[in-house]
């Protein structure tokens, strides 16, 4: 039987053949010591860094993860889309019956599959991790799709670049490129992460950035909803199908190609650009919506906006601390650091009995009169990051004093309105005073740490039923900023020195007098 | 007839390198003799399906390789040895030969027999899982042999098989491509008229783009009766012929 008769009736390509070849042969296993690097330096390191909270920890897989691998696979797909070129093997190819798109598919197929499985077992690496040290919630899958199809559209741009432009030089210009593009990109997008609540988005969300969240509460109160990533997925499947399609028009030199495959092309660049277009479209309508994060409104699921139910985690006693159970092993390092500071203001008008961990916008209804301290995550502690700190960081003195800090600074200050100007001299001295007799050192109130304008006090803002109401106004600031640190530090001193029983029954009879600013430095006894 | 060419012309820029060739070619082994610069590479590269003509007609097969549905017909039949063969060093001789027998859509159960098959054929055997980069040049030339015959091709094109094989493979060479030669059609390129006297039933001769003569190698010899230029009664033929077209085309 002749080879052609013989084809004709029975030959039909198996591709998994050729692409395990491929797999065999690929250049990306002599790549992956180099991408295991990456992925330890940039990625695992970065994420073992941060609070053991899924979604926080899952931002780094979209993040840097997606970033390092996309730019090693862009580039080394270049490389083997110009392997015909450079090993002379076009003519003894393009003999042969497989149609060259097929052909080439199979090398990219092979490529990204590398790079995805390296890209994959990072993942795989730091959920595993995270796994072994969460304490509530799940793996987030969505990180893992942006990433999967930012290393595909990756790989096979690179491909396309690769192959239409073959020369030697193509792989190191397409990785480069793909570098600045995210970076330039990831510029962008930190400007549009840090945006304000309720603010517009811009195209600048497609991008995966690479900085970490501006909550390490993210996903804990609130889902993470999937709208952002969802717009990040359709625009680098356009790219992907987009390239794809450029590669299936790829005739053979000088040979005319099938009309089918034209138009199959066409059909794919112009799906992969309406996805793309389509990505573009829905962020410009993202708003953020603090804590949840951006919402597409053509996407988002209603649902995502309800909190997520949880039953605290709570150490019991004279003074009780609960905490949201993502953050359990936080609980320990956050009640030994309440407790002294709870037992030096107990009794006083407004002091708290308990403290609670909320999301920071919305506080937990609290029945009765009883006070409480209500803190977030976003407390600021020592240089604003109490949570921030993994839990083995978390029970160490400063970051205990921090916790401190933030909890006196708050009662004797009273809750703090967003924007407020901060505590006045007097609150400042008896603040410093209070955390002098806890052995807590002085906290970094603008007199202090010029120029920050950092409050000192946590976004705890509410003590339902509690008798304080917000002291700093606006008439103060003026009087705050002509006292100098001397002559807080000198009054401070002054109420420091006074016996346990005469500072509280001043604070028993003034504290209202100091949060409403009627108490100067002067008055301080 | 498995090769049907009608006025063929291929140009690149203003140089014509196929200049009106018209050829018919059945079942056989066909010997393309020419000096550097003749065409033959052009001509083999369009019989190869790589290059389309720039006019005239050519069928393969009984098909019109312009069609791409009849193209991938052909190609299922058709094997090739470029010149300079193009290899990936990191296969071993087997995949590479299976890489080419599965892109020619070769049946696939029928894949490890005809790799196997080719493999010995060009007494490769022992030498099946060697890395191709660590393969001589003669071995790398036989590489390219057992991908080209892979598929049992109803057309062979080789572009100078012989070169980098010692004598001895030429001679195994010259018996393969007689064997191949009684069921489908085998196209030689060289310089080597050697070869064509050993191996070929039928010789084409090309000078600047044209077939200056077609014939049997005996008819090639009585060409050069009485000339001097050459060492063999065939380089004699081959001389006499390429001197006469000469003349021609400057008169």
């Amino acid at each position: 039987m002749t080879a052609v008769a013989l084809a004709a009736r029975t030959a039909r390509f198996r591709p998994a053949r050729a692409l395990r070849l491929e797999i065999k042969h690929s250049p990306v296993v002599w790549a992956l010591p180099v991408l295991a690097a990456l992925f330890y330096f940039n990625a695992y390191r970065t994420a073992a860094g941060f609070p053991p909270v899924w979604s926080v920890r899952a931002s780094v897989i979209s993040g840097a993860n997606l970033v390092f691998f996309s730019v090693i696979g862009a580039g080394i797909a270049a490389w083997t889309a110009a392997r015909e070129g450079r090993r002379k093997t076009g003519d003894l190819l393009a003999t042969t019956a497989r149609a060259p798109w097929a052909r080439r598919s199979t090398v990219l197929a092979a490529t990204t599959f590398w790079v995805l499985l390296a890209y994959l077992a990072g993942v795989a690496v730091i959920y595993v991790q995270t796994a072994s040290e969460a304490t509530w919630g799940g793996p987030p899958l969505w990180p893992v799709a942006v990433g999967v199809a930012g290393i595909a559209a990756a790989c096979a741009l690179g491909f396309a670049g690769g192959a239409l432009f073959p020369s030697r030089f193509t792989a190191p210009i397409v990785a480069v490129a793909v570098f600045v593009a995210w970076f330039v990109g990831i510029a962008a997008a930190n400007g549009v992460q840090n945006a304000a609540n309720g603010m517009k988005g811009t195209p600048a969300l497609l991008v995966a950035a690479t900085g970490r969240p501006q909550d390490p509460a993210l996903g804990v109160f609130y889902r993470v909803a999937p709208d952002v990533s969802i717009a990040q997925v359709m625009v680098m499947g356009g790219v992907l199908l987009a390239a794809v399609g450029l590669l299936a028009r790829w005739p053979s030199p000088g040979m005319p190609v099938r009309r089918r495959l034209t138009v199959t092309a066409a059909i794919l660049v112009a799906a992969g650009v309406a996805a793309a277009a389509a990505a573009f479209s829905l962020t410009g309508t993202a708003r953020n919506f603090f804590p949840a994060g951006w919402e597409i409104p053509a996407v988002h699921d209603a649902a995502d906006n309800q909190p997520v139910p949880y039953t605290p985690d709570c150490a019991v006693g004279a003074f009780t601390v609960c905490i949201h159970p993502a953050f359990a092993p936080y609980l320990g390092a956050m009640a030994a650091a309440l407790r002294p500071a709870a037992a030096e203001i107990a009794g006083l008008p407004g002091a708290p009995v308990r403290a609670e961990m909320n999301s920071g916008v919305a506080p937990r209804a609290v029945a009765g009169t009883t006070s409480v301290y209500a803190y977030s995550t976003e407390q600021e502690g020592v240089g604003g990051e109490s949570f921030w700190a993994t839990p083995a960081t978390a029970g160490t003195t400063a970051w205990e004093q921090g916790a401190q800090q933030d909890f006196i600074t708050w009662f004797v200050s009273g809750p703090a309105e967003q924007d407020s100007p901060g505590p006045t001299p007097a609150e400042e001295a008896v603040a410093i005073a209070l955390l002098a007799r806890i052995g807590a050192p002085v906290p970094q109130y603008p007199q202090f740490s010029q120029p920050s304008t950092s409050s000192g006090g946590s976004s705890a803002s509410s003590t339902a039923g509690g008798s304080a109401t917000s002291g700093a106004s606006g008439a103060q600031s003026g009087a705050q900023s002509a006292a100098t640190a001397a002559q807080i530090t000198a009054a401070a001193t002054r109420v420091g020195s006074l016996s346990s029983a005469a500072r509280h029954a001043w604070l028993a009879a003034s504290i209202a007098g100091l949060r409403s600013g009627a108490i100067t430095l002067a008055q301080l006894p | 007839m498995n090769i049907e060419l009608t006025d063929v012309t291929r140009t690149f820029g203003r140089n014509k390198a196929v200049d009106g060739v018209s050829l018919a070619v059945g079942p056989g082994v066909f010997g393309l003799l020419g000096p550097n610069g003749a065409g033959k590479t052009s001509l083999l590269r369009m019989l190869a399906t790589v290059l389309p003509p720039s006019s005239g007609t050519v069928r393969l097969l009984g098909r019109d390789p312009a069609r791409p549905a009849a193209r991938t017909e052909i190609r299922r039949g058709l094997g090739y040895l470029p010149q300079n063969l193009g290899y990936y060093p990191a296969f071993t001789v087997a995949e590479f030969v299976e890489y080419f027998a599965l892109l020619k859509e070769m049946p696939a159960g029928q894949v490890p027999r005809a790799v196997a098959a080719a493999i010995e054929r060009v007494d490769l055997g022992p030498k099946a899982k060697s890395r191709l980069r660590t393969l001589s040049g003669g071995m790398l030339r036989r590489v390219g042999i057992a991908q080209a015959i892979v598929n049992e091709p109803e057309l062979l094109l080789f572009d100078e098989p012989t070169a980098g094989l010692d004598p001895e493979q030429r001679v195994g060479f010259r018996a393969l491509i007689r064997d191949l030669g009684r069921q489908a059609t085998v196209v030689v390129s060289t310089h080597l008229v050697e070869d064509v006297g050993a191996a070929c039933s039928e010789v084409g001769l090309m000078a600047e783009g044209k077939v200056v003569f077609r014939g049997a190698p005996d008819e090639l010899i009585a060409q050069g009766a009485g000339s001097e230029l050459g060492d063999s009664a065939l380089e004699r033929g081959y001389s006499a012929v390429l001197a006469a077209s000469r003349k021609r085309v400057a008169a």
